[in-house]
């Protein structure tokens, strides 16, 4: 079987070579996750580190594409963690995102996803959520391509 | 060349004409200004353009300020992205450009209403009060007082382009405040000078906003910012907004169907 068949989602592709021209970050970078649990089956809405805050929902692979993933986007916020494409009772991720909206009243909410069409599933949640929801927040959709490149920043 | 980047765009345009025809080739509208106290490089970031068209610009102003030397074209520093295509709000902008369509229903019917007036008619004075009262109520202190009291203070007020807009503010009052007057009047010169005035003013003030404040303002505020600017806007919108808006929205239709123009879609 040939290369770059098939589902986009979980395709193969190499970028070994991208990494011999590229250097890493020669300090440390501090982690700037501030909660815990962070899988979205696991958390609660409730949490006292979601109440009005800035709600990151962060598409499982998108911490590992992008590099600097902490200090441009996890910086400030609280944090959820999904799969849209493999994660099992994807209706209660709708209903705890409703509940961010409404029990937690949270400030924002901006989610992360990759660039494949099945990423696409966790924006749609947050639509979903959002229509369902009395209380509305400004929800905004960021797409990350596979080599860590911001293709797209919009509110929604 | 840095002398004239630093230099209020109303010096520049009065000592080289040609620079504001030049602008206006690119929708930047410096020259019927009122303030142009923005300064030439401010201007090339807040309209976002791109770098191809900042290149060309600036390229083609040096040329007119230096007709005869080949001078290199220093790079505006920016703090936000260039442009990538057609204009997206955050939510809260969303809502002030979608309270301008309804303030662009009303002066787009100005100039018939004017065209018809008759200071002796009771109902064609109590039309233009009820339009004063549209501007005052929904135009001022609706949208305008979220602007002023909300929005603006997550800026320096000290910049020019907020400057040049307060002051759009102050001279929109003055209209209505003379409007007022000279209905009381029946002064019909009086009205038609200053109704007009502020259709005018307000169809470049809107433009202004929609189309390079806003998105300036969008590119240069947190996320956290925003999900304030909604919260406090939702919050104007469920003290004030409900009454006024169905008010205003009422007076509109109603000079429409007098006039009968027909509803078009007035696109923010």
């Amino acid at each position: 079987m040939r290369e770059f068949q098939g589902c986009p989602g979980s395709r193969t592709v190499d970028f070994r070579e991208k990494e011999a021209q590229t250097e890493a970050p020669a300090a440390k970078v501090q982690s700037q996750l501030r909660q815990w649990p962070i899988q979205l089956h696991l958390v609660s809405p409730a949490a006292s580190y979601y109440q009005g805050a800035d709600v990151l929902l962060t598409a499982d692979c998108v911490a590992y594409a992008l590099g600097n993933y902490h200090n441009d986007y996890l910086k400030g916020k609280s944090l959820a963690i999904a799969c849209p494409k493999l994660d099992e009772g994807q209706n209660l991720y709708i209903e705890k995102i409703k509940s961010w909206f409404e029990d937690a009243k949270i400030n924002t909410l901006t989610v992360l996803i990759m660039q494949v069409p099945c990423c696409m599933g966790l924006v749609q949640l947050a639509k979903q959520a959002l229509e369902s929801s009395n209380r509305k927040v400004p929800l905004k959709a960021v797409v990350v391509g596979l080599q860590g490149q911001i293709l797209s920043e919009d509110w929604i | 060349m840095e002398i004239y980047l630093n230099t209020p765009i109303k010096e520049v345009i009065s000592k080289f004409p040609k620079i504001g025809e030049i602008l206006e080739e690119y929708e930047i509208g410096c020259v019927p200004c009122s303030v142009g106290s923005c300064l030439l490089k401010d201007i090339i970031e807040i309209h976002n353009l791109s770098e191809e068209e900042e290149r060309e610009v600036m390229a083609r102003i040096s040329k007119v300020i230096y007709p005869d030397r080949v001078i290199p074209i220093p790079k505006v520093e920016r703090k936000t992205k260039t442009r990538t295509g057609e204009i997206k709000y955050s939510p809260p902008m969303k809502k002030l450009v979608d309270e301008h369509v309804l303030i662009k229903r009303w002066i787009t019917l100005i100039p018939q209403v004017l065209e018809l007036l008759n200071v002796e008619s009771p109902e064609d004075l109590r039309i233009i009060s009820e339009g004063a009262d549209f501007i005052r109520s929904y135009a001022d202190k609706f949208h305008h007082a979220k602007e002023e009291d909300i929005l603006f203070k997550y800026f320096d007020e000290n910049l020019d382009v907020l400057r040049t807009m307060l002051k759009d503010h102050t001279k929109a009052r003055s209209h209505v405040k003379a409007l007022i007057e000279a209905v009381e009047k029946k002064d019909k010169k009086g009205i038609v000078e200053h109704l007009n005035a502020y259709r005018e003013l307000l169809t470049e003030h809107i433009k202004k906003e929609d189309e390079i404040l806003y998105p300036w303002m969008d590119r240069n505020l947190s996320v956290k910012e925003v999900g304030e600017l909604f919260s406090k806007f939702n919050e104007v919108d469920e003290i004030s907004g409900n009454g006024v808006t169905e008010r205003c929205k009422a007076f509109v239709v109603k000079v429409e169907e007098k006039i009968q123009t027909p509803k078009k879609e007035v696109r923010p």
